[in-house]
């Protein structure tokens, strides 16, 4: 688990170590040696600049702050317990969004298949449709099967819409819109299902 | 239309909401009489109308002074006592002792309930508590119980035409039942799916204050037992080959718990031969409504027999026309016994065999102690007159149930052997010419060349 979120915002204090080189870059800043000796703090002094300063008599250093909050404080934070009413109240919020979720899938499925199958009554209509707009029998229109090309008794007069409907060319690019499914390594188990009918 | 009962039962009994009033079932046994079946507290008898059941916080009850008048005197020292709080464990055993019920809850519960009425803190039932999301969630629930009440209302108009068509119409009988089943058991899973997701029904629920003649805590409680317990139970039956030595198979579909006065025993646990010279005490918790009766037997498949080098059967208990339902968990063979003792009939008795202590030799294998309850066909009770002529010895549980058209509900099983006690114990039930009969293994002779010579010395 990540327990960075429970790490404390401590640093080292970097400000007293990284003094000279900024000294060094900016000559034109008075040098820390033109002030008395009492007050200056040395570039090589090991104290830390807060140390130094004293407030009262009961500071403590942070660094020793820091290290007591990281021996106290473990990496994996404490488990999550509830009460029971607010396990109680967790639960029911959790059910109800199950439930909502649910509703909303099952909902979705039953628009997707209403589309589907008024998509597909549609197409069986133009494939029985003929010339004067009528219906034909079965017998008279083509296009069973998995090959929507086929004619029927009275060949091309009827289904002319289907056909035209079926014709996939140009869909997907100049590619057939076959190839517009997932490409994939192998082919699957039943790579064409031969005896497909509508 | 006699069959669509069983069903339509149970929708009046969730949507109506009414509680019948429990068969006496604190009749049996005063200790145990309170777990998942507990009767509803008097203010949840009549529940309203409304979607979820009534939810009150458990009040205090205070004890009736009648009962605890006929206390004697050192009993009624030790002041008031309410299930709902009562905290520590030497009041919940005083409890359990003066009242005959059991605490509420778990301690910690009892706790909190107890410092808040002490504290004078103004309860809010759980349901209004004043959480939006909480809230909104319940909303929700709510309309999709009224939705699902309103398709087991159409559900149960349509079961009802399909009754009453006939057969002819509706493909042949067979066709009919069929359709009839699975539409009772789509009603059965709707009459669930209203009430599952009712923080109420979870809470009384785990609670213990659970009304086992409703359809969704015996669903609960199945559900719970099949979680753990059952698997627990059934490799254990399946361990120690219960199941194949005494009959074919079994499917347990029976919570039975096993105690031998107040020790319980876990399934296949070694029971002192001292604790087991008693009938044991079964709780025996249904989870489908109606009431059956059943009988129970105890044999032991591990009789020793030298001559074949084998082993026998031996009944060690037998009684029948016991009844069982989902809140009348708990049969008492004591009792059972005490009540055959004055009824002068022999086929009014219930105890065809009585308890026969179970014993084993000095150095014999442990023998396998096994419980059955067995239900009764049609819930018609058998004559006990002509059961109590089955022989003891060379039981055969498989011919008995065939015989009497029994169907095993469920099994559970200890384990006796030699142990202090049971020298004592097999005096006492007229077996002292067995006690000084040591059982020992024969020593096989190692192989030649196993043996070892001299020249290896």
């Amino acid at each position: 688990m990540n327990g960075s979120a429970f790490r404390s915002a401590w640093r080292p204090l970097k400000s007293s170590t990284f003094r000279t080189p900024t000294a060094l870059q900016h000559p034109a800043q008075p040098h820390p040696r033109t002030t008395p000796a009492s007050a200056c703090t040395s570039p090589f002094s090991s104290t830390a600049h807060l140390q130094k300063r004293k407030k009262g008599a009961n500071t403590t250093d942070p660094r020793i702050t820091a290290i007591r909050y990281h021996l106290n404080h473990p990496l994996t934070p404490r488990p999550l317990h509830f009460s029971r009413t607010r396990y109680l109240r967790h639960w029911t919020i959790h059910r109800a969004w199950q439930l909502f979720q649910r509703k909303q899938r099952e909902a979705h499925e039953r628009h997707l298949e209403a589309q589907y199958n008024s998509m597909r009554d549609a197409c069986e209509h133009l494939r029985l449709l003929d010339e004067n707009g009528l219906r034909a029998s079965e017998a008279e229109a083509g296009g069973r099967g998995a090959d929507a090309g086929t004619l029927g008794t009275r060949g091309k007069e009827v289904g002319r819409l289907y056909r035209g409907a079926m014709n996939k060319r140009g869909v997907w690019g100049s590619v057939p819109i076959e190839y517009a499914r997932g490409q994939v390594d192998f082919p699957g188990r039943e790579g064409w299902n031969h005896g497909w009918t509508r | 239309m006699a069959s669509v009962k069983p069903s339509l039962r149970q929708f009046s009994a969730c949507i109506g909401c009414v509680r019948r009033p429990s068969n006496g079932l604190k009749s049996l046994d005063g200790g145990s009489a309170r777990f998942l079946s507990t009767t509803a507290p008097a203010h949840e008898e009549l529940q309203t109308e409304t979607a979820t059941p009534v939810p009150q916080p458990p009040l205090p009850s205070v004890p009736t002074e009648a009962k605890a008048s006929t206390k004697p005197e050192w009993m009624q020292q030790w002041g008031e006592l309410d299930p709902n709080r009562v905290e520590d464990k030497r009041a919940e055993r005083r409890l359990i002792r003066r009242e005959g019920i059991q605490p509420v809850g778990s301690r910690r519960r009892r706790a909190a309930i107890h410092r808040s009425t002490m504290r004078n803190v103004p309860q809010v039932p759980f349901e209004q508590l004043p959480y939006q999301c909480f809230q909104e969630a319940r909303k929700f629930l709510l309309d999709d119980r009224q939705e699902k009440l309103k398709q087991i209302q159409t559900q149960t108009l349509r079961l009802r035409n399909l009754m009453a068509q006939d057969p002819a119409v509706s493909g042949g009988p067979e066709a009919k039942n069929a359709r009839v089943h699975s539409m009772r058991n789509h009603i059965n899973e709707l009459v669930i799916l209203a009430d599952i997701n009712d923080p109420v029904v979870k809470k009384n629920f785990e609670d213990g204050l659970a009304d086992m003649n409703k359809p969704i805590y015996r669903h609960l409680a199945q559900k719970k037992w099949e979680k753990h317990k059952k698997l627990v139970l059934d490799q254990r039956l399946t361990q120690m080959n219960v199941v194949p030595d005494i009959l074919p198979a079994l499917d347990s579909k029976l919570d039975i718990d096993l105690a031998f006065g107040r020790k319980k025993v876990e399934p296949g646990e070694f029971v002192e031969s001292a604790i087991s010279e008693k009938m044991p005490r079964l709780r025996v918790q249904s989870f489908e409504s109606g009431e059956k009766l059943v009988s129970v037997v105890v044999v032991d498949p591990d009789v020793p027999v030298p001559e074949k080098d084998g082993f026998k059967y031996r009944c060690h208990f037998l009684a029948s026309n016991i009844p069982i339902s989902p809140t009348k968990t708990s049969i008492p063979l004591i009792q059972i016994e005490q009540q055959d003792r004055k009824v002068k009939d022999p086929s009014e008795k219930k105890i065809a065999l009585p308890w026969y202590t179970p014993w084993a030799h000095r150095g014999a294998p442990y023998h396998r102690l096994a419980v059955f309850v067995l239900e009764q066909a049609d819930s018609k009770p058998l004559d006990v007159a002509h059961i109590a002529k089955t022989k003891r010895n060379d039981f055969i549980l498989r011919s008995f149930v065939d015989k009497h058209k029994l169907t095993p509900l469920g099994a559970t099983l200890f384990r006796t052997k030699w142990d202090e006690s049971m020298a004592g114990v097999m005096q006492r039930a007229g077996l002292g010419h067995q006690v000084d009969v040591e059982f020992k293994r024969k020593r096989i002779e190692p192989l030649p060349y196993k043996r070892r010579t001299e020249r290896m010395r």
